[in-house]
């Protein structure tokens, strides 16, 4: 980022090597779609790129990114829920070379991610795809870690139930 | 009853959140409690499930489009929104709505291919999965081409290979399969070469295998279009014909900018817009999109005929629009040298001043179709739009035997009927 602000030209493309895998996971968990968030990792990283200048170095650049990651993949959620449901959206392909296993868990996951409240979804995937602790959580979405394990119980539990119903 | 003290501390175990002490007292509550111990069970079993999900590897093309548009938001073209001079102030003032007219001719003529393609497909749907099994795989030879009597090189099913394969073979059993196959249109397609190269195709064989796609095939609206005249006459065309095979539409199909706006929030949201279909369903909108005034859009003349149109307006008006405005998947589609080329192509002024193209966009069962969720998520697929931008398709989209029978309604229907049989 150093580097970014200081105008090296190879430093905007190490910083999207660096972050867009797991910015695209998360927004890919957030959404449930590719193109969605393939439009959001791209619209995340051109915020980033401008905003840039203005980053407040005392502030970790990680929490600054997937905050953003999270809001634009919110902000497209509610976009989105005017238009369709979620669970006509839902389009993550399965990979043919993937191990069945490795298939059938990203199926049922990803549905049963779709049926939690989006806020209760970010801190799930916060937790679960990125692993991140409580506090690390609670400073990308700015709540208390009180807040975060409030919601990550309820979106666990909320899981535990679609999960069952739904025969895991 | 847990309280809700030992329900946040099995689930911070589960976090590995718990000092060592705290990770003893959940273990020891697990012997005692079957709630605890069932709950403690029910976290783990979650977190495995979750722990066998794969992280997926972001599209190849996305780090170029990221650093693409930030070369482009960077530029000094780019920062200086504000023009400074007379012409670049009407140039400037023109640009939306020159913009937003070419998107929506651009939006027809995708959705136009996208039908297009999807009969191509329904036909080598049911023809593939009869005469060689489905999907076939490169490796697989053992065709004879050019015997009389035989599927000239095409791959064969399990249970033919070691020995040719005649038409005898392929209308065996199925009494839909035999009344298409005794066609000569047919044979004469799968004999072709056109028609094997689309067989082999890797982006063809993806998409078979596309719930989405799979689902459009098998919607009302799009089965209703399909049989419909006016799908018939476009599809006899030279103009579209033309256009199909042009170098510079394949270049737009082909460019990632192009594919981003297909795929962006915004421009879905816009394309499902009242306001959107009105306009796509107004007789001056079309005659706007067709007409010289038109091409010759920064102009004041044209720009006051655009101005006037109310449909138009409407759209303008709308969020979803000024949400498409403002995208930056769309802005780089618009910088796209591959987009330019094809609106300002030749072919593509002819395809879109062809009376059965305007017959289409006027026809109810086109429109049903395209506001359909099924089509809608056809058209976000990645394996739709690598089909459409494939050469063995587009040469099979040439193909006269194929374009026969495209025309002939009856054998249309069936292919139809017998693709739906197949999804359902």
């Amino acid at each position: 980022m150093r580097r970014c602000l200081d105008g090296d030209p190879e430093a905007a493309g190490d910083l999207v090597d660096r972050y867009q895998r797991r910015l695209f996971n998360v927004a890919l968990r957030m959404l449930g779609n590719v193109q969605d968030a393939e439009d959001v990792t791209q619209t995340v990283f051109g915020n980033a790129f401008v905003a840039l200048k203005s980053y407040d170095s005392h502030y970790r650049f990680f929490s600054w990114i997937y905050r953003m990651t999270v809001n634009e993949s919110l902000n497209a959620i509610k976009r989105r829920k005017r238009l369709v449901t979620l669970d006509d959206e839902l389009d993550i392909p399965t990979e043919g070379t993937a191990a069945d296993d490795a298939v059938e868990a990203d199926d049922r996951v990803k549905r049963a991610l779709m049926d939690l409240k989006p806020d209760d979804r970010a801190v799930v995937v916060l937790k679960h795809f990125v692993s991140f602790s409580y506090e690390e959580i609670a400073d990308v979405l700015e709540v208390p870690v009180k807040t975060v394990k409030s919601r990550l119980f309820t979106a666990r539990e909320r899981l535990r139930l679609v999960l069952l119903a739904r025969g895991s | 009853m847990l309280t809700p003290e030992q329900i946040a501390l099995i689930h911070a175990e589960i976090d590995g959140a718990n000092s060592p002490e705290a990770s003893t007292a959940v273990r020891a509550l697990a012997e005692q409690n079957g709630e605890a111990r069932a709950l403690l069970a029910d976290l783990h079993s979650i977190s495995a499930l979750i722990g066998r999900v794969h992280e997926r590897a972001p599209p190849p093309h996305l780090r170029q489009a990221i650093l693409e548009a930030r070369a482009r938001a960077m530029s000094p073209a780019h920062t200086s929104s504000i023009p400074k001079q007379a012409s670049e102030f009407v140039q400037w003032l023109v640009s939306p709505f020159h913009y937003a007219a070419r998107r929506m001719e651009d939006a027809l003529m995708s959705k136009k291919a996208i039908i297009i393609g999807t009969s191509v497909v329904a036909i080598i749907a049911v023809i593939g999965g009869v005469v060689v099994g489905y999907p076939p795989t490169g490796g697989e030879s053992g065709t004879i081409g050019g015997d009389p009597g035989s599927i000239g090189g095409v791959q064969q099913a399990a249970r033919y290979r070691g020995r040719q394969m005649t038409e005898r073979d392929v209308t065996v059993g199925n009494p839909q399969i035999a009344e298409l196959f005794q066609n000569q249109d047919v044979l004469t397609l799968v004999k072709s070469d056109v028609f094997r190269q689309a067989m082999n195709n890797e982006a063809f064989r993806n998409l078979q295998s596309n719930e989405a796609f799979r689902n459009l095939m098998a919607s009302d609206a799009y089965r209703q279009m399909m049989a419909s005249d006016a799908y018939r006459e476009m599809m006899a065309s030279d103009a579209y014909r033309n256009l199909m095979n042009s170098e510079a539409y394949r270049e737009l199909m082909n460019s990632d900018a192009y594919r981003q706006m297909m795929a962006s929030d915004a421009y879905r949201q816009v394309q499902s817009s009242d306001a959107y279909r009105q306009v796509m369903a107004n007789e001056a909108s079309r005659n706007m999109m067709a007409s010289e005034a038109y091409r010759e859009l920064q102009s004041n003349e044209a720009y006051r005929q655009l101005e006037a149109t109310e449909a138009f307006r409407n759209v303008q008006n709308t969020e979803a629009f000024r949400a498409v405005m403002a995208n930056e998947a769309y802005r780089n589609a618009m910088a796209n040298d591959a987009y330019r080329n094809a609106m300002s192509s030749e072919v593509y002024r002819n395809a879109m001043a062809n009376e059965a193209f305007r017959n289409v966009m006027s026809n109810e069962a086109y429109r049903q179709a395209m506001s359909s969720d099924a089509f809608r998520q056809a058209m976000s697929n990645d394996a739709f739009r690598q089909v459409m931008a494939n050469d063995a398709y587009r040469h099979l989209q040439g193909n006269e035997a194929f374009r026969s029978l495209s025309r002939n309604a009856q054998l249309s229907e069936a292919f139809l009927r017998e693709a739906s049989r197949q999804v359902q």
